[in-house]
């Protein structure tokens, strides 16, 4: 029960969670893609990942291939708008603090019930989801590498 | 240590089967052509995550990158895929017409694994 209200809770700030890291990302001199992104664009698939989280956060389960089709879509379209895999990484190292960081905020709210135990379980579930987006951004990026991957027909 | 159970051969047409297919269901949603649909994107999620799968595990390149699945609408990856915006909203339209015909979400749907296959009529 607790796991569905601090879901409810989180889907309903994500605004406020992509609005903090869209700053964070165009501010950050390591990325320079998003420089030609407009603000549609730069928040792209984001909202989406969020909500594959809290889908995950309601029913307690840790990510695996089946339930993480936003990320994969999100590396996707990433790599159309000519992201290199650096800035990729870079800016899913910015939205993993964007949630741990407005997650550790919810602590606050007594309603949650967010003690560290269950803190380090949401962590632990969001880290693994963009741990897997991860892994597979690498797989991907190392075929474009080796001249495997036909970049063409998902390029800008 | 396991082997690759496919040759990349195959892995490779089963890749371009899958765009194919992904394709001809948004084109079906795309003209509000809804029946079936759901039954349809349930299986096609099966082969997603089983391609999905084979590539995780190693040994296996993409040539060819499949489309990503998704049943959160997004009008980017839509528009790219050379989708107009009134098709794209016949698409958007398709996930309230899931809820409001089955009462339930697509999502939910598919995760459940208990799918009602589908049959078409034939015509007398």
């Amino acid at each position: 029960m607790t796991n569905q209200v601090i879901a409810d809770r989180l889907e309903a700030g994500i605004q406020e969670v992509v609005a903090r890291w869209r700053s964070a990302v165009r501010s950050d001199q390591r990325i320079r893609s998003d420089s030609a992104l407009s603000q549609r664009e730069l928040t792209d698939h984001v909202p989406q990942i969020i909500e594959e989280i809290c889908d995950l956060i309601r029913s307690d389960q840790e990510p695996s291939i089946s339930t993480t089709d936003e990320a994969r879509a999100n590396v996707y379209i990433r790599i159309r708008q000519g992201y290199s895999g650096p800035e990729l990484v870079w800016e899913l190292s910015l939205l993993r603090m964007a949630l741990l960081r407005y997650l550790a905020e919810l602590q606050s709210e007594a309603q949650l019930d967010i003690d560290l135990d269950r803190y380090v379980r949401l962590a632990r579930i969001l880290n693994l989801y963009i741990d897997l987006e991860l892994r597979y951004a690498i797989s991907v990026y190392t075929d474009i590498a080796s001249g495997e991957a036909s970049v063409e027909d998902f390029q800008a | 240590m396991g082997g690759v159970a496919i040759t990349q051969d195959q892995f490779d047409r089963f890749v371009d089967d899958y765009n194919e297919d992904y394709l001809l269901l948004l084109k079906r949603a795309s003209g509000r052509h809804y029946d079936c649909l759901v039954t349809s994107f349930s299986i096609l999620k099966d082969f997603y995550d089983l391609l999905c799968t084979l590539y995780d595990n190693g040994g296996l390149v993409y040539h060819r990158m499949p489309y990503p699945f998704t049943v959160r609408a997004d009008e980017q990856l839509l528009s790219h895929l050379g989708f107009s915006e009134e098709e794209i909203a016949n698409i958007y339209n398709f996930l309230p017409y899931v809820k409001a015909t089955m009462g339930i979400e697509l999502q939910e749907y598919i995760d459940s694994g208990k799918w009602e296959l589908c049959f078409r009529e034939e015509k007398q």
